[in-house]
Order: C-alpha cells, then sequence, then structure tokens
C-alpha cells in the first residue's frame, strides 16, 4: 500500500486545505458528523493522504468492508448507492488524517461486525480463524492414518512365520516322513 | 478406525449442529443495533422548505426518527400509522423523518397523497443514515429523552409496536 505521508507544516497546511474542500466539514451537518467521528474513534492518527495514495488507501479500506445491502459483495465492489456513500466518507476520512483501522472502526460504530469482511481475530471470532487450519491438520492426520493401514507388509514382517504356516509345517513334516526320502508313495513297486 | 471417523465427524458436526439450533431462537427479521443504548448520532439536516433542523432541538423530548423514501413500499402501509401516532402524541414525542435516498419533488407529492406526520429532512450522500447504520428503508430509532437510542424497528412500524414503545418511554 503507497501511502503519501506528509510531515511538518506542509502536512498541516494540506489537511487544512482539505478540511476547507471538503463538504463533509464545510456544511453544517459536516460539522455534527465531525464531532461524532471524533466522539467516536479520537482524533486522527495517521497521515493525510492525497492523490494516488489516497486513492490506493480508499481502495484498500472499502475492500474490508461488506456493503450492507448486497450479498457478498465489499463496499470496493458494489455499486449500490449506500456502498458508494460509504466509500465517499471513508476517502474523506483518509483525507483528513484517519488511519484505516479508524475508518473500520467508525463504520462497525453504526453497523456492527457485520461491516468487517474479515472479523477481528478475537474472542469467539478465532474459531473462524483456527478452524480451517485445525480442520485440514485433522484430515491430513486421518489421511495419514488411513494410507498407514494399507501399506504392503515389509520383508521382515513377511519372514515372520505366521499361526497358519507352522501348522502347515506340521502337516508338511508328516507328509514327507510317511512318504519317505526316495520321493512318492510308488517309490517302493505298485501294489496289484 | 471407523470410530475415529466418527468421533471425529462428531466432532466437527457438534459445534454446527449447536450453532444451527441457537440460531432458531433468534427472529431472523430483527436486525439488531450495535447503537441500543449509545447516544444517538447528532445531525443538523434540511427539511423541505430548506430550514435547518437538528437533533439537538428535541432535547428533553422522545423522539421518533424514521428513515423512509416515496419508493419504499412499506414506508405507505407505515406512514398512516406514524401520522396517527404524531396527532395522537402531539406536544409530548418528535416525528421527525429522514428522507433515504430520493428527491424533494417525490417527497413533496408522497406527502401530498397520503399525509404528513412530521418534517422530512434530506440527507445528503446518506450521511445520517450511515451514522445511524441504516440498511434500508423503513427503518425507525426511539430516541429516549436523554437523547439515548432505546429502541429500532427494522420494517414497517406497526400500530402495536409503536404504542409499546412510546408507552416504554413516556
Amino acid at each position: 500500500m503507497l501511502f503519501a505521508k506528509t510531515t511538518g507544516a506542509v502536512g498541516a497546511a494540506l489537511a487544512a486545505l482539505v478540511v476547507a474542500l471538503i463538504p463533509m466539514a464545510a456544511s453544517a451537518s459536516g460539522s455534527q458528523a465531525s464531532a461524532d467521528l471524533e466522539r467516536i474513534v479520537g482524533p486522527p492518527a495517521g497521515h493525510v493522504l492525497v492523490g494516488r495514495g489516497l486513492e490506493e488507501a480508499t481502495e484498500a479500506v472499502a475492500s474490508l468492508m461488506r456493503c450492507p445491502v448486497c450479498q457478498g459483495l465489499s463496499v470496493a465492489t458494489s455499486d449500490t448507492e449506500l456502498a458508494r456513500s460509504i466509500r465517499v466518507q471513508a476517502q474523506e476520512m483518509l483525507q483528513l488524517g484517519y488511519t484505516q483501522d479508524q475508518v473500520l472502526d467508525y463504520f462497525e460504530y453504526s453497523y456492527g461486525e457485520f461491516i468487517r469482511l474479515a472479523p477481528k481475530p478475537e474472542g469467539f471470532n478465532l474459531v473462524v480463524w483456527i478452524a480451517p487450519g485445525l480442520a485440514l491438520l485433522i484430515g491430513i492426520g486421518l489421511v495419514t492414518l488411513r494410507l498407514r493401514g494399507q501399506r504392503p507388509p515389509t520383508p521382515v514382517e513377511a519372514s515372520v512365520p505366521s499361526p497358519e504356516d507352522s501348522e502347515l509345517d506340521t502337516y508338511l513334516s508328516q507328509v514327507r516322513r510317511e512318504v519317505g526320502p526316495s520321493g512318492g508313495p510308488g517309490a517302493g513297486g505298485a501294489e496289484s | 478406525m471407523n470410530r475415529v471417523v466418527l468421533a471425529v465427524g462428531a466432532l466437527v458436526a457438534a459445534p454446527l449442529l449447536i450453532f444451527l439450533a441457537l440460531s432458531f431462537r433468534s427472529n431472523p427479521n430483527v436486525i439488531e443495533s450495535p447503537l441500543l443504548g449509545t447516544a444517538a448520532p447528532a445531525f443538523e439536516l434540511l427539511d423541505l422548505d430548506s430550514g435547518s433542523r437538528r437533533l439537538g432541538d428535541l432535547k428533553g423530548k422522545p423522539v421518533v426518527l424514521n428513515f423512509w423514501a416515496s419508493w419504499c413500499v412499506p414506508c405507505v402501509a407505515e406512514n398512516a400509522v406514524l401520522a396517527d401516532a404524531a396527532r395522537r402524541y402531539a406536544g409530548q414525542v418528535g416525528f421527525v423523518g429522514i428522507v433515504y435516498q430520493d428527491d424533494p419533488v417525490r417527497i413533496r407529492m408522497f406527502q401530498a397523497q397520503l399525509g404528513e406526520w412530521g418534517p422530512a429532512l434530506m440527507d445528503p450522500a446518506g450521511r445520517t443514515a450511515i451514522a445511524y447504520g441504516v440498511y434500508g428503508v423503513p427503518e425507525t430509532f426511539f430516541i429516549d429523552r436523554n437523547g439515548t437510542i432505546v429502541h429500532k424497528i427494522t420494517g414497517a412500524v406497526d400500530r402495536a409496536s409503536l404504542e409499546r414503545v412510546l408507552r416504554d418511554m413516556l
């Protein structure tokens, strides 16, 4: 994000110019609104923004706010009159030197946390941030367990005789004893 | 293995089911305002005759603040209810309308046809509506004598609800 930062006398002069130009501060209702701004989010805590920096900052903060009358659209992408009004007001706040957080806090004051597209990572909201990672880990764990269960037996495991093999060995030995060293039952002559 | 899968499934499904069950307890038509219990945002707006009106002018008196527009169908329905209440509570309660995304000509036509119950204040760029967290019209805020928002009705105001809230405020 590119912020046009100004300092000292230049900043103060720009701030005064901006305050004088924007309609919010110039109108009667604007002075009331400014008083409410101060009451809600305090004095501007950032830098006065102008030009391209202001445009980018406005776009950035608008993309973080949910359009109150839309389905899943941000204030930046919505073309409704209300979204446009919020964008304009957000831009005016940034012009006055309010920070992105102050702008978000201001609109959250009247619309609640609903206005934030990304809820604050605190309290119950942490579930939203933690649950996807946790679900992914659980999924990986389950898949790993399943794959281990299907792994082919290792050579070491194959060489260990099973109980079935032992039984077969017993029968095989018995057969060999009965048949004798020469081979089959017919080795000693055929009976008639 | 099957037990593990079942346990994990239950672990994932249980919170979702609890969340859904809790959702049934609230009315989906009610949009809670975070402004309830806080100071009503101040405003100074112009009425249709360009007269300046401030919320502060009504200090010490309960106020019914209604956001409305001529294109809003429920606003037509509630207009008679507000007009009747404004007549009965004249002098005791201040009734103020703030026009939402509309123009003065249409507002005058609306009032000429359906009646007028209080000043209709123009809200340039919807600043006051935004300050009150308005989603759409009609929305009605009830401000007590101390300037605190004590109730909000989303959608058309009906006679019974209006009476109940006003009785609580007086």
